[in-house]
């Protein structure tokens, strides 16, 4: 009950002093606050990014995207009507990229939710068992992965013609292996920790551990991984539109713009720049998001 | 096992015949067992490349003739080049003749070994000044920034890296061009023709060897870097040549830097067949005459023979690079107990 006693000097320096500490905290803010910035900076231009493709239409009359009038051909950026101008036969810039960037959007979820359903399945199948399954199946995602994704995702839209259902198809058969990849790795870890053996002596099913202690254990890594995925597929299909086979012609894509831009693109380098920035900044956030993910989820 | 207790036994035994020595060497055994295991996926990828191309509809003969052709005369085409024939013995046709050493004729009646010994020398040179000069440039800007983690050098190589990871690869290209082609007027446009003499060589590749290796320059470094700086945190012999007083360089490059090749060197073996599709956009973008352009030609012309010949070249390479990543492992460390691993 009685106040605790203090000698003199005590109450003379203050009451009680904070322990010296053996890290700085000032060092500490700012390495939390480096890695909250690391992970909101690109999460808020890939969020700026979805709300200009998918929200700024809805809100606002934007110019068609396929359709111009080629007496405004050419108009400088931020011309009235024309944010980023128009090219060569009139098309509004700003609005290819908006309906462009959905389509890569689209595209690479598709082909990333795709890929990681199937390719988790085979890779969480080989890992966990093993044995000769495992032999197998690794075998095939060799092949897969060997294969040049390229040739096989030219070949199907050569082969079917051109459309965005054909170039999903096309591209999850590059992502189903390399998920599969993943995901085998991941699940070859997690099946050497000693709570598997505490489930397999515990007398838990099979496709209960899978469920319950592989499947929570490997997400952080195949979400992080995923996210890498998005951007690669987002350069791929990118290449498919560059080269003629992606998105069929009078629809914008991020990939045409470009390959139609190359013509006249020592008067108006504009028109090759714009689409790639906008590519490259969704990449990027795309990457940095994933790298932050990694980071605070200790994946390797 | 069995593999491990042979090599100590080969250990203790000490001084045998040197051919026996050869024939049971570790590393020979890891030669042999990784091309057998290359078979089946060099043979996977060309039996997929021909299903591929054979599921879907295939009007080789009238692309060929033209859609003014009679179906007669389409036949007799289909006929000649044995596209009438069941998809199964055309596939043996074709792995017959490679294994002869023929790779068959294009459909526009050229012979595909010709055709591969003319363009695939631009290609591998190509690809070889690409990775040469990103893997120097890596190295270099690696080791500086994991000389201070977080430091200035650090924390531009990230920023560069980044960006070297996310670039499309024919935007980057363009980009290149506009600014040291259009604007500079340092190198040409167009690639077509490589010249003989060292210089030109440089002025017609250079651009499109940045295009394809400022990517890989990007993988390179952060891997590199992320790999020199756990060491010089973790490794116990760091720890014992900093306590003997070695320079903090010495350390970083003798020590440090000799042991994350490994890693380096796997992931240089691993890249190399996924390099098609750059390749084959780079070239087309800068006309240059290689195998890669073939490939998009032969495609949008539906020449098989063509295409099974350059997929089994990068697909080779592929296999051939990651034979070489291993070998330089087994050969370098000797850390590394042959057989035991199963990966």
């Amino acid at each position: 009950m009685a106040a605790p006693l203090h000698d003199v000097a005590y109450v003379a320096a203050g009451g009680p002093q904070p322990l010296p500490s053996l890290v700085s905290t000032r060092k500490l803010r700012s390495q939390r606050l480096g890695r909250t910035l690391r992970l909101w900076i690109p999460a808020g231009f890939l969020i700026l990014l979805l709300a200009m493709c998918f929200l700024w239409p809805l809100v606002y009359q934007l110019p068609s995207p396929t359709n111009g009038n080629i007496i405004q051909a050419q108009e400088a950026p931020f011309s009235p009507g024309h944010l980023l101008g128009t090219d060569q036969v009139g098309v509004d810039i700003f609005s290819q990229i908006v309906y462009g960037g959905r389509v890569a959007f689209e595209i690479s979820v598709a082909v990333t939710l795709i890929g990681m359903a199937i390719g988790s399945l085979i890779g969480i199948t080989a890992g966990f068992f093993g044995g000769w399954v495992d032999a197998v199946l690794s075998r095939v995602l060799d092949i897969l992965i060997a294969f040049p994704a390229l040739v096989l995702a030219l070949a199907i839209a050569e082969g079917l013609g051109p459309s965005e259902f054909h170039v999903i198809l096309a591209l999850s058969a590059f992502s189903i292996p390399v998920f599969g990849r993943v995901t085998r790795g991941a699940t070859l870890v997690v099946r050497e920790l000693p709570f598997m053996v505490a489930a397999r002596l515990a007398g838990t099913r099979r496709w209960r551990v899978i469920v319950r202690h592989v499947l929570p254990n490997i997400m952080p890594g195949v979400l992080s991984f995923s996210l890498l995925g998005l951007g690669i597929v987002i350069i791929i299909e990118g290449a498919l539109d560059f080269l003629g086979y992606g998105i069929p012609p009078p629809s914008a894509s991020w990939g045409s713009m470009i390959a139609n831009g190359q013509q006249i693109m020592t008067a108006r380098p504009e028109y090759v720049l714009i689409p790639s920035i906008f590519l490259l900044i969704t990449v990027v956030a795309l990457n940095m998001l994933g790298d932050a993910l990694r980071e605070r989820w200790g994946v390797q | 096992m069995a593999l491990v207790q042979q090599i100590q036994l080969q250990g203790g035994a000490g001084a045998r015949g040197s051919a026996r020595r050869l024939a049971g060497s570790p590393a020979l055994r890891l030669v042999g067992r990784r091309l057998l295991a290359a078979i089946p996926v060099l043979l996977g990828v060309t039996f997929l490349t021909f299903a591929v191309f054979n599921t879907l509809p295939n009007d080789t003969a009238q692309a060929i003739l033209g859609l003014s052709a009679s179906p007669g005369a389409v036949a007799a085409l289909n006929h000649q080049l044995g596209l009438d024939q069941p998809f199964f013995v055309q596939y043996w046709h074709w792995l017959s003749g490679v294994l002869h050493g023929n790779l068959g004729t294009s459909v526009q009646g050229e012979s595909v070994n010709h055709e591969l010994a003319t363009h695939l020398p631009v290609t591998l040179e190509l690809l070889a000044y690409a990775l040469v000069v990103s893997l120097l440039l890596a190295i270099i800007v690696a080791v500086l920034a994991a000389r201070k983690p977080n430091g200035i050098v650090d924390r531009t190589q990230l920023a560069i890296s980044m960006l070297g990871l996310s670039a499309a690869p024919y935007a980057l290209a363009f980009v290149l061009i506009v600014i040291f082609a259009v604007k500079l007027q340092w190198f040409p446009v167009i690639s077509g023709s490589v010249g003989d003499t060292p210089l030109s060589f440089l002025k017609a590749m250079t651009l499109p060897a940045c295009a394809i290796g400022f990517p890989l320059f990007a993988i390179y470094t952060r891997l590199l870097r992320g790999d020199l700086v756990e060491q010089m945190q973790r490794e116990d012999y760091i720890v014992t040549a900093k306590a003997k007083g070695v320079p903090p360089w010495r350390v970083l490059i003798r020590h440090a830097l000799r042991n994350s090749m490994f890693t380096l060197i796997t992931v240089v073996g691993l890249n190399l067949g996924t390099l098609v599709g750059a390749v084959a956009i780079i070239e087309t973008v800068f006309t240059v005459p290689g195998i890669g352009q073939d490939l998009l030609t032969g495609i949008s012309n539906r020449d098989v023979p063509l295409i099974e010949g350059i997929v089994l070249v990068f697909a080779l390479m592929t296999v051939l690079g990651n034979l070489l990543a291993d070998l330089m492992y087994a050969v370098l460390d000797p850390r590394i107990r042959y057989g035991s691993s199963t990966t």
